[in-house]
């Protein structure tokens, strides 16, 4: 089948331009593999990021057709509109060129975070506590598709909050309890929504939330 | 970041959750409560120019114009106020597990609340 793939490509710089690539490609191909062909034969100056290809590394969240998604485990088949497909970077972060953006706004504050990977999983019968790592495989869509955190640059963020919410030692930075922190978000849960691993940040936030105005944690810096 | 931006961020409709929309319905509903507040000192203070003045301003909203503005104005109200109700409790961490349940009869108060209203303002103005 043949598909309209455009691209919105910024370029240091450069105004921001769409280019549009005609490619054949079977409806169940992800945008990935897609976008990798076009690199690999139409344009070698394409800029993207993918690792995995399966949905682990989280690196290759993009915007496709409005949409914030892993491109890696899209089909294109799934996305397309009239045969068209619009991919355009994660919002929310500065773009570095092309589809690929500079996640420092979010990897930059992991020194807010507790190390910790203990977790207490609800078994159903009763709670048992759990050596597990935290699912978020930090690929910034809910940063993108959150309306604060594209417009409040302070903003600590979804998954960086969540994170935060599960260190589990009765202790936050101060930040979290501020403008920047928990006080920003306000309840659309399109983070929750998105986040391709469900690892829901905005009930985190709003547990956060609630330990604190009930005292339960301590508030340190 | 220019205001379009921003306006955009907010008020993005395109594939976006129940949630979404209900965050940009109740920013837009505080945002026109605003700009309706302000209007509404302007609209007082034609007082000053005397009973008159105000008389011929209000006049103007007599009749359908009246049932349009005080429709519009009530539904605004009503929407900030259910959707702020639903935002009051999950925003707070309470009924996290069945928001949308709590956000679909946040809708469904804010259209029966609507209607009543809109019965009653026409009632009154007819
Ligand atoms: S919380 Fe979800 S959407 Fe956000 S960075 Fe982690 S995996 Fe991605
Ligand atoms: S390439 Fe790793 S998540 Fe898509």
């Amino acid at each position: 089948m043949r598909f309209r793939v455009v691209i919105k490509r910024v370029k240091a710089g450069g105004e921001p331009r769409f280019d549009a690539f005609d490619v054949e490609a079977d409806p169940s191909e992800s945008v990935l593999d897609v976008v990798e062909r076009i690199s690999l034969e139409k344009d070698r100056t394409l800029a993207f990021e993918h690792a995995c290809h399966h949905g682990v590394c989280g690196a290759c969240g993009m915007v496709i057709n409005g949409v914030e998604r892993l491109a890696c485990i899209t089909r294109i088949g799934e996305v397309a509109k009239g045969g068209v497909v619009v991919l355009e970077p994660l919002r929310g972060f500065k773009v570095i060129s092309d589809l690929a953006v500079d996640k420092s706004r979010m990897f930059g504050k992991y020194k807010l975070v507790t190390p910790s990977t203990l977790e207490i999983v609800d078994g159903g019968l009763q709670e048992v506590q759990l050596e597990k790592l935290y699912d978020c495989i930090e690929c910034g869509i809910c940063y993108s598709a959150c309306p604060i955190a594209n417009t409040f640059p302070e903003y600590l963020g979804p998954s960086l909050l969540a994170l935060i919410s599960k260190s589990g030692d009765g202790k936050v930075p101060a930040v979290v309890d501020s403008r920047a922190g928990v006080w920003a978000c306000h309840a659309a849960f399109e983070c929750s929504v998105r986040c391709p691993v469900g690892f829901k940040p905005g009930e985190s936030i709003m547990r956060l939330r609630r330990r604190l105005l009930k005292g339960e944690l301590r508030v340190e810096g | 970041m220019g205001l379009r931006e921003v306006l955009e961020s907010w008020f993005r409709l395109k594939g976006r959750s129940l949630e979404h929309l209900s965050f940009a319905a109740r920013r837009l509903a505080g945002i026109i409560m605003a700009l309706y507040l302000l209007l509404h000192l302007v609209d007082i203070s034609t007082l000053a120019l005397g009973e008159e003045a105000y008389s011929a301003l209000l006049n103007l909203f007599s009749g359908r114009l009246g049932l349009l503005a005080d429709s519009l104005l009530w539904s605004i109200l009503v929407i900030h106020g259910t959707l702020g109700v639903y935002s009051a409790f999950v925003e707070a961490g309470y009924f996290l597990q069945h928001r949308r349940t709590l956000l679909v009869m946040a809708w469904i108060s804010a259209i029966m609340l609507i209607a009543i209203g809109v019965w009653v303002i026409a009632g009154v103005l007819a």
